[in-house]
């Protein structure tokens, strides 16, 4: 199950969890080609009794999976850590939905057919992440911030603040309220921002946007009830309100 | 019109309440029974025949009488008015008819009606006063008076006017003319004193030794005829408008019985489906057990089958959807791999990997449009009786020539079971049954096929000493798509258990998964065996 990288040290550990014998292999052959260990797995329930007692670094995780589907898989992780890292790869919309809707605290999500360079994309930005959060701020993270009106994005993160508050925004939420907040009034399409959330990949439907224009609206209510930043221009896109 | 308190809160959307309880079929069934009420009515129409029949038997006796009264004058020559008096009085007093005797000059010679009160009255027709009678208002006032007044009041007895009694001493009459020239007169004339009845006149000649010597008259009103007419009517009438109240009333019942339950399930089967044709709800089932219970529940049923095939449809098409991601995920992944891996030997793993998915897409759009034309297809393909035993025993011959490492055991009685299918689509069953049996037989396993009867059932067993079953997926394994594998073996779409099932049921079968004793698993088909 477990594999070694091939060149150089070893980066951090990811969990691949999916039934696909295939995507195993590519995705795994392409993870440890970046330097990561990959340990691959077959279903939910043979993850949760490796990753129980050896905890992965980042979780890539299938939706639908015999023995134990990965929405079982991630809220038992969740339980055990909070900060763990996790992707989610969906082959349904419906299965996307659900993901969203359950509110599991997945740290991205995926739609299959994907691109292994977004995959790898988000896996990097995931362990830059967590490598950021283990160690102190230092000075010249400053640059790195942008702020428009009361919204804060900390671009080497990847988190967002809206009035001091921290917003907790999925990778591709974050990418795309950038994407928006750093012009604001000007309007952006469906299409441009199917480019900036999803870098490396070109086969995003235009409703997985809406889908995450709708709850990174939830989000930052969650936080200021008044929250109404993200407007809808109908026939064009989404356009950030000037503050 | 009473309304029935159960009549239902009329839709503010159509806004004609009345309309609306009176439905289509309301109306109907209140015409058919009204138009039942009404059939005694026609009778009424009778009622001119039988009246004159009563006219026509009246005419007859009166005949008789004046023919018995003229026998008696004819004996005595020229009449005398005395001895006419004495025969009349004598006569009069079992006649209810008005009798007179008249002379050759048309002279009165005797009367009846100057005996006593007699229900008569002399021949002069009452003159109406000319004066009112021009007013248009009156003439109309009186037209529907006289429709209402033939129609429902009693005819009244002629009334007892002096005229009535006064003798007049000459009766120029035409009747009484024709009889004194030897003929019989007959007239009718319209009673007097403004009354409805008629009064019959026939006159017979008094013959006296071959000449005639005087007429005998005898009049008589027709009021007791229109007084039986009057009664029948009014009964009839009576009936008609009891049998009208009761049509209503029984329309109504039946209308709330049968028309208000129809379009109730009107209103459902309007509201079952929204705008987008997708249904939004169920049909209520009604207890009852007749037509409309039967409706109510055939509608239920149908729109249960119809949620199953819409939902079958609509999860047949994301299973799909699912199903196709995945290899397209894998290709996807090995493509963007293949371009930039510089490795012959990964290059040459990935584009296997890519070969091995788009075949396996293949198959499972073949698996797909054969799951879907499944039914179309028995229905197409011809059935006939198969004897399964030959079926099977020649299979387990083909696939022990296969070298897949598996070994094939037949068990089959040694009698014909029969039974009717498409052998095409029972040799599909079988295949199916047979792969997976040893997709998951370990190398050099054994599968066993077997073939009982069982009470009217013919039942094919296949079993295996693969990893069996998970208890709580038993069920689940004929599910389309549905794998336990951890990974798929090649050839392996999810679809062929499926396939089975579908093909078994179609023929009326069932399709049994178990867990064998020491391991492994067991698919059973059951078909109904021919009588």
């Amino acid at each position: 199950m477990s594999g070694t990288s091939a060149n150089g040290p070893e980066k951090g550990t990811i969990a691949l969890v999916d039934d696909e014998e295939n995507l195993r292999e590519t995705v795994g052959y392409a993870l440890r080609r970046e330097g990561y260990r990959v340990d691959a797995y077959p279903d939910g329930q043979a993850a949760w009794e490796a990753l129980e007692r050896d905890p992965a670094d980042v979780v890539v995780l299938d939706v639908m999976m015999p023995r134990m589907d990965g929405l079982e898989l991630c809220r038992r992780l969740r339980a055990q850590s909070e900060s763990l890292p996790i992707i989610f790869l969906t082959s349904r919309d419906e299965e996307f939905d659900r993901v969203l809707g359950l509110e599991l605290g997945a740290d991205d999500y995926l739609c299959k057919p994907f691109s292994m360079r977004e995959l790898v994309a988000r896996v990097k930005v995931l362990f830059r992440r967590l490598a950021l959060d283990r160690r102190p701020r230092q000075g010249d993270d400053a640059d790195k911030l942008i702020e428009v009106g009361h919204l804060t994005l900390d671009l080497q993160r990847y988190t967002a603040h809206w009035k001091q508050h921290p917003v907790q925004l999925t990778v591709t939420e974050f990418l795309i309220l950038d994407a928006l907040a750093r012009h604001p009034g000007h309007v952006k399409s469906r299409q441009q921002l199917i480019q900036d959330g999803y870098p490396h990949d070109t086969y995003v439907s235009d409703r997985t946007i809406d889908s995450h224009i709708k709850r990174l609206r939830r989000k930052l209510a969650d936080v200021d009830e008044g929250f109404d930043g993200i407007e809808t221009v109908y026939g064009l896109g989404y356009r950030y309100r000037q503050p | 019109m009473t309304r029935s308190s159960a009549a239902p809160p009329a839709r503010s959307a159509t806004g004609r309440p009345v309309l609306r309880f009176f439905s289509g079929l309301s109306i109907r069934l209140l015409a058919f029974n009204l138009l039942l009420v009404f059939l005694p009515a026609f009778g009424v129409l009778l009622l001119g025949t039988y009246e004159q029949q009563l006219l026509v038997s009246q005419e007859r006796a009166m005949v008789q009488q004046a023919r018995i009264l003229a026998a008696a004058l004819a004996e005595s020559g020229p009449i005398e008015r005395e001895s006419a008096q004495r025969i009349l009085v004598n006569l009069a007093q079992r006649q209810d008819a008005r009798l007179r005797v008249i002379g050759p000059e048309f002279d009165l010679l005797a009367d009846s009606s100057s005996f006593g009160p007699r229900i008569d009255e002399p021949p002069t027709a009452a003159e109406p006063d000319p004066g009112v009678r021009d007013n248009l208002l009156y003439r109309l006032g009186n037209l529907l008076y006289g429709v209402y007044a033939r129609a429902f009041l009693p005819p009244e007895p002629p009334t007892r006017t002096p005229g009535l009694f006064a003798t007049e001493s000459k009766l120029v009459l035409q009747e009484v003319e024709e009889a004194l020239q030897g003929g019989y007169g007959a007239n009718m004339r319209r009673s007097p004193g403004g009354q409805r009845s008629l009064t019959m006149y026939s006159a017979l000649p008094i013959r006296s030794d071959g000449e005639v010597v005087g007429a005998v008259l005898v009049s008589k009103s027709t009021y007791q005829i229109l007084g039986a007419l009057y009664e029948l009517r009014l009964a009839v009438f009576q009936v008609i408008l009891l049998s009208v109240t009761a049509a209503v009333v029984l329309s109504l019942l039946l209308s709330t019985t049968i028309a208000r339950p129809i379009s109730k399930l009107r209103q459902q089967a309007q509201a079952i489906l929204d705008r987008r044709g997708r249904l939004t709800g169920r049909f209520k089932v009604y207890r009852r057990q007749d037509e409309i219970g039967d409706l109510s529940r055939a509608l239920a049923e149908l729109t249960r089958r119809l949620e199953g095939h819409l939902s079958f449809i609509e999860s047949f098409a994301s299973d799909v959807s699912h199903e196709l991601k995945n290899p397209l995920a894998s290709i996807r992944t090995a493509a963007e791999l293949l371009a930039e891996v510089e490795e012959p030997h990964q290059r040459a793993r990935f584009r296997g990997m890519i070969q091995r998915d788009i075949a396996r897409l293949e198959r499972l759009l073949s698996g797909v449009r054969e799951v879907s034309q499944i039914d179309a297809r028995l229905e197409q393909q011809p059935v006939e009786a198969v004897d399964l035993e030959p079926l099977l025993r020649s299979l387990a011959e083909a696939y022990g020539l296969r070298p897949n490492g598996v070994a094939y055991r037949l068990q089959v009685p040694q009698r014909a079971v029969t039974v009717v299918a498409s052998p095409d689509r029972l040799i599909q069953v079988l295949e199916n049954l047979l792969d997976n049996a040893t997709g998951f037989s370990p190398e050099g396993g054994e599968v066993e096929l077997s073939l009982v009867v069982e009470g009217a059932d013919a039942v094919v067993r296949v079993r295996d000493r693969g990893p069996g079953i998970p208890v709580e997926h038993l069920e689940k394994i004929f599910h389309r798509f549905f794998s336990y594998r951890e990974s798929r073996r090649d050839g392996h779409t999810g679809l062929g258990l499926s396939i089975v099932k579908a093909i078994v049921e179609g023929y009326g079968g069932s399709v049994q998964a178990r867990n064998r004793d020491g391991g492994g698993a067991e698919l059973g088909v059951r078909l109904p065996l021919v009588d």
